[in-house]
């Protein structure tokens, strides 16, 4: 167990060593993944109402940020306070796209996602050598300094700098084969928001799968070993960080089209602090704990926020999984049914 | 794997749960505006910061506005209900609130609703929402501009109609050297941008531009560099707790004592009277709606709001009146609650207010009424304003900005 | 470039300065980057508006600390002394969330609205200085902070417990093989820290109005002179925070753009080339 990280995200795939991980584990991941796929397409047509739907849009573009953050937390043991600039990062070059060069969507968005995954490039250059407490510092530093930047009365003309900056698409211009007032319309938008979730879930589980994700769990447990066996530590850890980088954009560029406006506040300190509290209090330790965890994140910015006490409520979520129950809601679970599996008799136990 | 799978299980079982729930909620609900006989008005204040005392008596001018109308039976039949929201001033936040106070709770029409930015996103989203927004406290010129909203309405005098209202007077307002400190929102670059030219157009000029973020507690770099550039005039564009702190701040540099003029923008008002102190008398600062207002309508206004809350009102509670009274006599004219049908019997139409005898120009949704140019004088009850200048809005906005379109 | 910049910058300075030598007694010896530092803040300067309020600023300034020691005892006792075993990443969180709930009280007792406290009578007018006018409050804070930074700096160097605290900053294990009492020595610095940071915030409410964000805005900047400064080097934190306030304001007045990230900057530099601090002694 590293000491620089949190317990469960090296526990997390201790329970399958890396040679075993079969092809039947595979097929069942990947049936699993394409049914669920289907069902998410249903989803629109169960919930007719338009506010519960924008949630559950909010909680699928979040969940690519936290997404991102889990993948990096899961493989490398790195906690990360800076996935939110790129996903901000994201959102304003796509605003950037369309009303200052005059882009269309689809050009905007790839500009956009570009845009995200260089930033996670620069930072990621700058940052994975650190690990632990000054690994987050440097990040959360970054990804404030990229805010301080954005409100600058400098920038007001290309980020709107403090008003944020309202997009304004061309009425006939289509993303994905949706125009652009219906991509406003989170029933309408949301079969694109989660092909893009159910694909980057699956891309993320299958390169942990692969042999690159081996390296990286190497590299998390012992780094100074794997650079002793000849491995590039480096370049590893830096090609994780961009992709969870290339993630969090992804997430950040849909956001900017289907809410035409992008606000300073994206890049803050305070969200940057909810994405990752809901990342762990989901589960870093697991892959879509990070996902229940926006979820559940969602759900409570919409109902427990009377008042504006939901960070009241993210502090005592976030110390009580740490202290105790930690690997999040899904690390809990997953605890109590090895304890389940481990009672009934006859099953040989798990070492 | 087997690991997975009660991960996968229960967090589809979770989300499916957390949707019905959602779903089940909302079926109770209906959209509104058709069946339900009550008027629904979301109101959304700044509940947190420099802003939340302007959010609070923005909530009691529609309050006032709603209890006499309810008192005589609702407009045509029609009971007006106040759904008193909030926000912490980020915009998304007051977007996601907007959202829900219209798609579950039946909210035809938005108000209190405080800055440009607010403004400007929520403006976007009014035509998919279906409802109506009473701006009357975002100044922005954009809001009627290229930001403007077929669904939306300005009710508070755009910050080019006030500079427009005050620029006569600059020439004659002692100070050759002016310093703009400005809060760094659109509202603060426009109105620094226009003081700039009607100010050079009165001979007189800027020495001194600079912006701080809303929610600026120590001015004194600020202060500073004011100081240092020579002016001997200012003119001040900060809100709330921030034009407070600036205010006391700049008696603290003795900078107040060593300035001819200090004219105010959306900075000197009646509440803050108290906390501002003696230093104020003699500020200049845009009015936007007279107190002392001589019409049947604002002496009831008046009385009925000092009976209830104690003090007099100001342009805050002021401009949500008028909001109150736009809205109704939209209703009223169009003879429905629809929130189309409202939109449409506004265009054009002139009544009578607490600001006197108005009219919601069809083309950019601008309210025509007047502004004025105040000083602050030391009164029998305490300072007062005293109205130096007056303009009405053929002078300040002679046309609809061409930017607009709906 | 006046005086009277120079001398918002060392205001500015004497703010960062006070803080700063709390969190990096807390950061030197438990090793905990306390997230909590801002909240502590806060907390110090709300308190000092009730107080000065229903009595006199003067109180406020012996009450503030005295408060804020007994919320460091209830943070040592409760969380830092049985987490002790944990993670430096995991302590930092709990900070973190304990942050967000004391910044949610503290406004749920007294309100979103933005407060100010007026300076005590005697302290309000201007001072004049160097060919400047002053505000006198501004120049009080200064005096405080610096007589504040020499007692700390001699009790630690001239004291036994000053002794047992700096040996227990640089090597916590040693020294408790040595026979210091590490829990009592954590217990004075975790308390001392939160009265600092207090002491801060009391001094702050007449200079900087009270706002819910208040503590937010502090904390980055805080936890970058910190490490800036070095690990276990209260002085160097301290030198570090008076170099940044006088550097950052006085890039403001040139270029704003600029100086917004000069401590972002120098937190990257120092961390990728000197991960140790400035002044620090071990990584």
């Amino acid at each position: 167990m590293t000491a620089t990280t949190l317990p469960e995200v090296s526990q997390s795939n201790a329970e399958v060593p890396a040679g075993r991980r079969s092809r039947r584990g595979l097929v069942f991941g990947l049936t699993v993944a394409v049914v669920v796929a289907a069902v998410g397409y249903a989803v629109p047509y169960v919930i007719k109402d338009t506010y519960t739907m924008s949630l559950a849009v909010e909680a699928a573009l979040l969940g690519l940020l936290a997404l991102g953050i889990g993948f990096l937390a899961r493989h490398l043991g790195l906690i990360s306070l800076g996935h939110t600039s790129f996903f901000g990062g994201a959102a304003y070059a796509v605003g950037v796209g369309v009303n200052h060069y005059g882009w269309s969507m689809t050009q905007s968005f790839a500009f956009g996602v570009l845009v995200g995954t260089a930033l996670s490039l620069v930072m990621g250059v700058l940052v994975v050598r650190a690990s632990g407490m000054g690994f987050l510092m440097l990040t959360l530093a970054l990804s404030q300094a990229l805010y301080q930047l954005c409100v600058q009365t400098s920038f007001r003309p290309l980020t709107g700098a403090y008003d944020g900056l309202l997009i304004s698409f061309r009425p006939d211009d289509t993303f994905a084969g949706v125009n652009a007032s219906d991509l406003q319309n989170p029933g309408l938008f949301w079969p694109i928001v989660w092909i893009v979730l159910i694909v980057c879930v699956v891309a993320v589980w299958l390169l942990g799968r692969s042999p690159f994700g081996t390296i990286l769990e190497g590299v998390r447990e012992n780094e100074e070993r794997m650079r002793f066996s000849n491995y590039n530590t480096f370049r590893p850890r830096l090609a994780a960080f961009v992709l969870s980088g290339l993630v969090a954009s992804l997430g950040g560029a849909l956001f900017a089209l289907n809410g035409a406006y992008v606000s300073p506040d994206i890049l803050g300190f305070s969200r940057a602090g909810d994405s990752l509290i809901a990342a762990m209090v989901g589960g870093l330790g697991s892959l879509i704990g990070p996902l229940l965890g926006t979820g559940l994140y969602v759900w409570g910015e919409a109902h427990l926020n009377t008042g504006g006490n939901l960070h009241l409520y993210t502090g005592i979520a976030l110390i009580v999984v740490l202290v105790f129950l930690p690997g999040g809601v899904t690390g809990t679970l997953q605890r109590i049914w090895r304890r389940l599996r481990k009672e009934r008799p006859g099953m040989g136990g798990r070492r | 794997m087997n690991k997975r799978f009660p991960a996968t299980a229960l967090a589809a079982a979770l989300a499916l749960s957390l949707a019905a729930c959602g779903s089940a909620s909302s079926s109770t609900s209906n959209s509104g505006s058709g069946d339900s006989a009550t008027i629904k008005i979301a109101l959304i204040p700044p509940t947190t910061g420099a802003l939340a005392q302007f959010g609070t008596d923005a909530v009691k001018g529609w309050q006032i506005a709603v209890d006499e109308v309810n008192a005589k039976g609702g407009i045509d039949g029609h009971k007006v209900e106040l759904l008193k929201k909030g926000t912490d001033g980020d915009t998304a936040t007051t977007l996601r609130v907007a959202k829900e106070a219209v798609a579950k709770e039946g909210a035809g029409f938005i108000g209190a609703v405080m800055t440009s930015p607010e403004h400007a996103a929520l403006n976007a989203q009014l035509q998919g929402l279906g409802a109506l927004s009473f701006n009357a406290l975002g100044k922005d010129d954009a809001l009627v501009g290229d930001q403007c909203a077929a669904n939306a309405f300005h009710i508070v005098q755009t910050n080019s109609m006030d500079i427009n209202a005050l620029a006569g007077s600059i020439g004659s307002m002692p100070g050759n050297k002016w310093a703009i400190v400005a809060v760094d929102y659109a509202t603060g670059h426009s109105a620094a941008k226009e003081f700039t030219s009607a100010a050079k157009a009165a001979g007189k000029q800027v020495v001194s531009t600079q912006f701080a973020p809303l929610n600026t507690t120590d001015f004194g770099s600020y202060i500073t560099k004011v100081k240092s550039s020579g002016a001997d005039a200012v003119f001040a564009v900060e809100y709330g707790a921030d034009g407070i702190a600036f205010v006391k701040q700049a008696n603290q540099f003795n900078l107040t004592k060593s300035l001819k003029t200090v004219l105010g923008f959306n900075m000197v008002s009646e509440p803050l009277f108290p906390a501002l102190g003696a230093s104020i008398q003699g500020f200049y600062n845009n009015v936007g709606y007279d107190v002392a207002g001589d019409n049947t309508l604002n002496k009831t206004f008046v009385s009925d709001y000092t009976k209830k809350y104690g003090s007099a009102p100001y342009y805050v509670p002021a401009d949500n009146y008028v909001a109150a009274e736009t809205l109704f006599a939209g209703i009223d004219k169009a003879d429905s609650i629809d929130p189309e049908k409202v939109r449409d019997a506004l265009d054009g139409l002139t009544f009578d207010s607490i600001v006197g005898s108005v009219t919601m120009r069809a083309d950019d949704h601008q309210l025509l009424r007047p502004s004025y140019l105040g000083q602050v004088v030391k009164g029998d009850g305490g300072d007062a304003f005293k109205i130096v200048a007056t303009a009405q809005p053929d002078k300040t906005t002679p046309q609809a900005e061409s930017a607009c379109s709906f | 470039m006046n005086a009277a910049q120079v001398l918002n910058g060392i205001a500015l300075g004497s703010l960062l300065m006070v803080l700063s030598s709390g969190l990096a007694m807390i950061y030197g010896l438990r090793g905990v980057t306390n997230f909590a530092h801002g909240a502590l803040y806060m907390s110090g300067a709300y308190i000092a508006y009730s107080v000065s309020l229903h009595v006199s600023f003067w109180l406020a300034l012996v009450v503030v600390p005295v408060a804020l020691a007994l919320i460091g005892v209830v943070l040592e006792l409760v969380f830092f002394r049985p987490l002790q075993n944990r993670s430096h990443i995991e302590l930092g969180l709990v900070t973190f969330g304990l942050a967000l709930i004391a910044e949610r009280v503290v406004v749920l007792i007294w309100g979103e609205k933005t407060l100010s406290v007026d300076p005590p009578p005697g302290l309000r007018g201007t001072t004049s200085l160097f060919g400047v006018e002053y505000p006198t409050f501004r120049l009080a804070i200064i005096v405080a902070a610096v007589v504040m930074a020499v007692a700390l700096v001699t009790w630690l160097r001239r004291t036994r417990t000053g002794l047992y605290i700096r040996a227990a900053s640089q090597d916590l294990e040693t020294a408790g093989i040595m026979g210091i009492d590490v829990n009592r020595i954590s217990l004075i610095v975790v308390s001392l820290g939160a009265a600092l940071a207090g002491l801060a915030g009391a001094l702050a409410a007449p200079y900087v109005s009270l706002d819910p964000g208040m503590g937010d805005t502090f904390l980055i900047i805080v936890l970058i002179v910190v490490v800036v400064g070095g690990v276990g080097s209260i002085a160097g934190a301290m030198i570090s925070g008076m170099a940044l306030g006088i550097i950052q304001t006085l890039t403001t007045v040139w270029s704003p753009s600029v100086a917004v990230v000069v401590p972002y900057v120098a937190l990257v530099v120092v961390l990728l080339w000197r991960p140790q601090g400035l002044a620090g002694r071990r990584v």
